[in-house]
């Protein structure tokens, strides 16, 4: 499995290793079932991979531009241009940078009065308070959730046959967009999710956060279930390592990975860190559970059958009395009915199914009004009861997360060729070698759980750990400018991209751990309010020839707003938006013809309420084998693995629903009515406003000129129209359809959705 | 109007295409970390690196790995999985053995259902055509092409459910996530017609089939590789009409005064390659809206082939239309069409569990002319010398009934029939055979890898050599199996 050998000797052994053959396969057949063979594949140069090595604290370096440097990025990029010869890009214009920031930090796009404010500002920290700001808002938490939920492949159906919807999974949804907006620090984040249920201070949040490891795929009706099993863990190892570590565990399933230093013994090692885990069900039902720690679940529990046991007994007092109101005759009731009451139902004659049915409540209401004092007493007395023990142990929400249901395990084996009946030899739960040269010690089962997930979260969640912080600063980082200083933001390994920037890299990450005490929040601030994220997008002809894609960082990378942006935006431009919060989700416009292609047409989709489905799109009912279509034109990310950055891809069939489809009409319509509200009827006014609130700017002179002769011929050009097909159509409504088309155009504006 | 298809650069772009172009290892890391080092990437990394997949014609014409004729496959999809023993596979022991409960080992059936008796094929088999190919009653039309017919007897699969057999013979893997075949075509051959869409399929008016869009997702590849649902009537594709109240002219004049801003926008990002691909792909949609209207259109055809594929009779007027349909589609360049027969569930399917005679009888009746129709327009048109027809369903049926007097048939995913036809494919014969009852593929036994390795290899692709590199592994559709079929070459 060791290559570096290569790196020194150059071609020689280059041309002479591609001769002989790959030595990574041939060390494999020997090793096949060997556990200690495969931990000796990894040969020390392994471990110097620039990412399994300790993140350093490079020292800032020393730049000329000394005035552009406002924090220690700009230190960092500057550096590196100026070694290059090169200049950082001019500042952005103030109002591109506000809308930049806004739609970053929050995904939305700064309202009329919220610019005027900003530019009104003459303070030099004007742009510091709107950072503050905007990060203290929820929509920061709600944008925010969304990039992670990518990462953690969140949808809400299973796929497969049934797609069942997955009960309650919104919960974890809430739970990230609350872990962001309360900026839960990030190790503490990562804690919760991996062993939420095993931590000593385990609490209904950390459980639901758990629901991590549950949110993949899921094939309720297997063909081969012992191979389903593997698959699940599959899913698991895969998803972890890549969010947390940027490590394709993965690819070392059915043989040592290809290019890292991974064997396959590292992958059943965290297989059987998770082998514990199981999805609770009831056949292909899957169930929620009661989300708690296991002190709260427990009190639930005996809550519960206290609960029943006063009921019992409700019951039996009722019965009772009952049995004896009959017995004794106390019933003014016909005889013929009681008999029919008191016959069981299956032996009844069809008359006495009648009669029992005329007269049943009659005789209850007579047994109720005859209860004797004693017996009311006592019945007052457990409902009293039941009242107060509901009341000092409340229900715990219920969250869709898996659980581990017993403290004893199976043992783990290692699958040979990752065949699930093919097992090899069995394997200890552990850590990938490359990182661990010595394992750590795995404790001992609690009487609840094998610990054995808290172990690993431990391990990931320490700041010793030269990946986790590491891969959080990059994936943040790319969030901010569209790429990551590491490009491949799930592969740190060998065939991923080494850092454009390692030094910065490494600065962030120690100072995100050590000074910022891994708040994501202290982060986005120094990175907001650098002067590389200032700069403008304007190209470079030199700079662009040598360095198309900007490894440099030498402007502001241009790139285009992901759907949810996209659509929010809308919303709030036409003035729909609605801003509830949290819950179950919420069902978007699908057309008729896209539910056709399904097998339940008339059951997977509930019918469009546009008050519902006029909340942020972080709330959008996923169901992966419908994705709303409007979603998945425009690239929303595939939930059946971890995604770790979007497409932007441009094609007809999008430009269809942007332009024809319903969602966009409708939008225009609102907005175009909110123009008439806001603007009066003048046309110069309304044009202005429509540019101010979608692109955040006046409109140029040229464009006011195009817009107002666009808006006059097409008024003129629906009254023609309307007249040949002999329709009366007034001058305020062929104006008003003429403002609808003009906004359905600014949505569709290219400035809209690449924001300069 | 080219500029759609701005060619490729064909060099290496990236560290990460570099090395999966030299086939990974260990000898090609080292390669690319001393070009690396180099700076050799660094001037070229823009096409792959880039965030954007727009700045790439993704759906430019791409030349096949080796010449061939086939441009086009048409698969028509028997979802619901059809019986092999009343269709392609006769077994005249079944009818010494009838109404006897099986005792073999085989392993058949699904959801614990009982494995009940044997039973005779509903239809009569007879030799067709020169060849002799035999092929039962159901298909009285399409077996007058038997001569150009080329049955795989022998295919076997991994699963004996719907869902994950579905994704199985669309996209390889049983696992939910992978590309579809059609995907791998528009990845690997891009489309002639930018007017349309590369890929289409069209579902069964019952319903789609079990897991629905997951069976044309384009999975890890680019989502412009995706399958676009057509409509068989109609506005054949969402968003296609132009909004209620909207007028045709309205609707230029709309476009035209967003391209214009766009250009004007675009000034000022002249090196933006991205912005150009989306004031283009409004032209092209404002295209399709015709086009694809027009692709549609059946008034177009005259009524002596409207009548031949059974458009207007109640029966066969779906799957009719959605055939000729396939025919103006591969005309016009669309690389892949992929037509369902069934949907929904059960009956509405060919999943004959409980009466798989009038089942088989209904979905054949539905589909057995519009095919042989397909066929000989083809032939006529001359598109017969570079399309591919593939039909089948998941998997085939048991010889078996569910139960006494029952005449359903269970799922059997270890032996059954498809067929191939058209460009490059040797008609006029049966390849492998299922044993004496039906059950098992024993002779030249076929994995359903082995057929998508086939299809590729006769559109001129290795299945091989088609692979894309994702999350450290170059992936492809046949896994790590697949053999090309050669007996089916013609």
């Amino acid at each position: 499995m060791a290559f570096p050998a290569g790196r020194e000797l150059g071609w020689l052994v280059v041309l002479l290793t591609a001769i002989v053959g790959n030595s990574a396969i041939a060390d494999e057949e020997s090793a096949e079932g060997d556990l200690a063979a495969y931990d000796a594949l990894v040969k020390p140069d392994d471990r110097e991979h620039w990412s399994y090595l300790p993140v350093k604290k490079p020292p800032v370096p020393k730049v000329t531009r000394a005035d552009w440097v406002r924090n220690p990025i700009d230190a960092f990029i500057l550096a590196k241009l100026e070694k290059q010869g090169w200049k950082p890009a001019a500042p952005a214009k103030r109002r591109e940078l506000l809308r930049r920031v806004y739609l970053d930090v929050i995904g939305l796009p700064p309202s009329p009065a919220e610019q005027q404010q900003f530019l009104d500002d003459a303070s030099p920290l004007a742009f510091e308070r709107v950072v503050d700001e905007l990060l203290k808002r929820k929509g920061y938490g709600e944008r925010w959730a969304r990039h992670w939920l990518d990462v953690v492949r969140y949808a809400e159906t299973n796929g497969y046959e049934r797609d069942a919807i997955k009960p309650s999974v919104w919960r974890y949804r809430d739970y990230v967009i609350d872990a962001f907006n309360n900026d839960k620090p990030y190790n503490r984040f990562v804690l919760e999710q991996l062993a939420g249920d095993e931590l000593t201070d385990a609490s209904s949040e950390t459980v639901i956060a758990t629901g991590f490891y549950r949110l993949g795929p899921w094939d309720d009706e297997p063909a081969d279930p012992q191979q389903d099993r593997s698959d699940q863990l599959d899913d698991l190892i895969r998803t972890t390592s890549e969010v947390f570590l940027g490590m394709t565990l993965g690819c070392a399933r059915c043989h040592n990975h290809k290019f890292d230093s991974l064997s396959m013994h590292d992958y059943y090692r965290m297989s059987a860190i998770f082998d514990g885990l199981q999805r609770p069900q009831n056949g292909r039902t899957e169930l929620d559970w009661p989300a708690g720690s296991s002190q709260q679940v427990a009190a639930l529990a005996k809550r519960d059958r206290d609960i029943a046991a006063a009921q019992a007994k409700i019951k039996q007092l009722q019965s009772a009395f009952r049995v004896k109101f009959l017995t004794d005759g106390n019933s003014s009731l016909p005889p013929e009915a009681l008999l029919a009451i008191r016959t069981e139902p299956g032996k009844r004659t069809a008359a006495q199914n009648t009669l029992a049915g005329q007269h049943t409540a009659a005789l209850e209401k007579e047994i109720q009004a005859a209860l004797p004092e004693v017996t009311r007493k006592q019945i007052a007395a457990l409902e009293q009861n039941i009242t107060q023990l509901r009341k000092t142990t409340p229900d715990l929400p219920r969250g869709y997360f898996m659980t581990e249901p017993s403290p004893k395990v199976a043992a783990s084996h290692l699958l040979l060729r990752g065949r699930a009946s093919n097992p090899g030899p069995q394997v200890q739960p552990g850590l990938p070698t490359v990182l661990e040269a010595v394992q750590p010690q795995f404790p001992q089962s609690t009487n609840r759980t094998t610990q054995r997930r808290l172990t690993l979260a431990g391990w990931v969640a320490r700041s010793e750990n030269p990946l986790t912080a590491r891969v959080i600063v990059n994936r943040i980082w790319q969030r901010h400018f569209g790429l990551g200083l590491v490009r491949t933001p799930n592969d740190f390994g060998v065939l991923g991209d080494p850092p454009t920037h390692p030094e910065l890299l490494d600065w962030l990450a120690n100072w995100f751990v050590h000074d910022a005490n891994w708040s994501l929040k202290r982060l986005h601030r120094l990175i907001l309010t650098s002067n590389t994220f200032r700069m403008s997008k304007q190209w470079n002809a030199e700079y662009g020839e040598a360095d198309p894609t900007n490894q440099f960082c030498w402007r502001f990378p241009y790139t285009r707003l992901e759907v949810e942006a996209i659509r929010d935006s809308m919303l709030a431009v036409s003035g729909k938006l609605n801003r509830k919060m949290y819950g179950p989700s919420t069902y978007l416009y699908v057309p008729k013809e896209a539910l056709d292609g399904h097998s339940d047409p008339g059951k997977i989709w509930k019918p469009f309420n546009e008050t519902e489905a006029s909340r942020r799109t972080v709330y959008a009912f996923i169901k992966r084998s419908m994705v709303v279509p409007m979603l998945e034109v425009l690239d929303l990310c595939d939930s059946t693995r971890s995604s770790e950055r979007r497409n932007v891809t441009s094609v007809p069939t999008q430009a269809l629903t942007l332009f024809n489809g319903d969602f966009v009409n409708r939008q225009a319509k609102h907005l175009a009515s909110r123009l008439q509200r806001e603007a009066a009827d003048k046309p110069n006014q309304q044009i202005e406003r429509a540019w101010t609130l979608a692109l955040c700017r006046p409109p140029r002179a040229d464009e006011l000129r195009i817009m107002q002769q666009f808006l006059t011929n097409e008024t003129q050009a629906v009254r023609d129209e309307a007249k040949k097909r002999n329709e009366n159509l007034s001058e305020t409504d062929a104006r008003q359809r003429a403002l609808v088309q003009m906004c359905r155009v600014i949505f569709n504006l290219n400035e809209f959705v690449y924001p300069n | 109007m080219n500029d759609e298809f701005s060619s490729l650069n064909q060099l290496p772009t990236s560290r990460r295409e570099m090395l999966r172009n030299v086939g990974g290892g260990f000898a090609s890391l080292a390669l690319v970390d001393l070009l690396s080092r180099d700076g050799f990437f660094a001037s070229r990394a823009a096409a792959a690196e880039s965030t954007s997949a727009a700045a790439r014609p993704l759906l430019a014409p791409q030349p096949p790995h080796f010449p061939t004729k086939a441009k086009h496959v048409i698969f028509l999809f028997m979802n619901g999985a059809p019986s092999q023993v009343d269709t392609f596979d006769p077994k005249p022991a079944l009818e010494k053995y009838a109404g006897k409960p099986y005792q073999g080992k085989a392993k058949v059936g699904s959801n614990g259902r009982p494995i009940g008796y044997l039973t005779p094929s509903f239809f009569k088999f007879r030799p067709r055509g020169k060849s002799g190919l035999e092929i039962s009653d159901i298909f009285p039309h399409t077996s007058q092409h038997a001569d150009d017919i080329c049955v795989i007897r022998s295919l076997q699969t991994d699963t004996a459910a719907h869902a994950s057999g579905c994704l199985q013979m669309n996209t390889g893997s049983v696992l939910i996530g992978k590309p579809s075949l059609g995907s791998w075509m528009s990845y690997g051959l891009g489309t002639e017609n930018a007017n349309l869409p590369s890929f289409v399929v069209m579902t069964d008016p019952r319903g789609g089939p079990i897991g629905s869009a997951s069976n044309w997702m384009s999975g890890f590849l680019p989502a412009a590789y995706q399958g676009t649902l057509f409509r068989s009537g109609g506005v054949p594709l969402l968003d296609l009409a132009t909004p209620p109240g909207v007028s045709n002219a309205t609707q230029r004049r709309s476009l035209d005064l967003l391209k214009q801003l766009n250009q004007r926008h675009r000034q000022a990002f002249a090196n933006e390659s991205e912005l150009n691909a989306r004031i283009l792909s409004y032209e092209l949609a404002y295209n399709m809206q015709t086009s694809a209207t027009d692709v549609v259109d059946l008034n177009k055809e005259d009524r002596k082939t409207r009548d031949a594929y059974g458009v207007d009779e109640k029966l066969t007027d779906n799957f009719g239309r959605k055939c000729l349909i396939a025919r103006r589609l591969i005309e016009r360049g669309v690389r892949f069409v992929q037509l369902y027969s069934g949907g929904g569930h059960i009956e509405d399917t060919w999943d004959g569990h409980n009466d798989c005679r009038s089942n088989h009888k209904l979905h054949a009746g539905e589909t057995d002319k519009p095919i042989a129709a397909l066929i000989s327009d083809l032939k006529r048109s001359g598109l017969w010398e570079e399309t591919v027809i593939v039909w089948g369903g998941e998997f085939g049926r048991t010889p078996t009934s569910e139960g006494v007097g029952k005449p359903g048939r269970d799922h059997n995913w270890r032996g059954f029939s498809m067929w191939l036809a058209g460009a490059g494919v040797k008609g006029g014969q049966a390849i492998g055979a299922t044993d004496e009852l039906g059950f098992l593929a024993v002779d030249e036994p076929h994995h359903i890898s082995d057929l998508h390795a086939t299809i590729l290899h006769l559109m001129g692709l290795d299945h091989e050599l088609l692979t894309y590199f994702y999350r450290g592994l170059e992936e492809r559709i046949t896994g790590v199996r697949g053999q090309v079929i050669r007996k089916a070459l013609a």
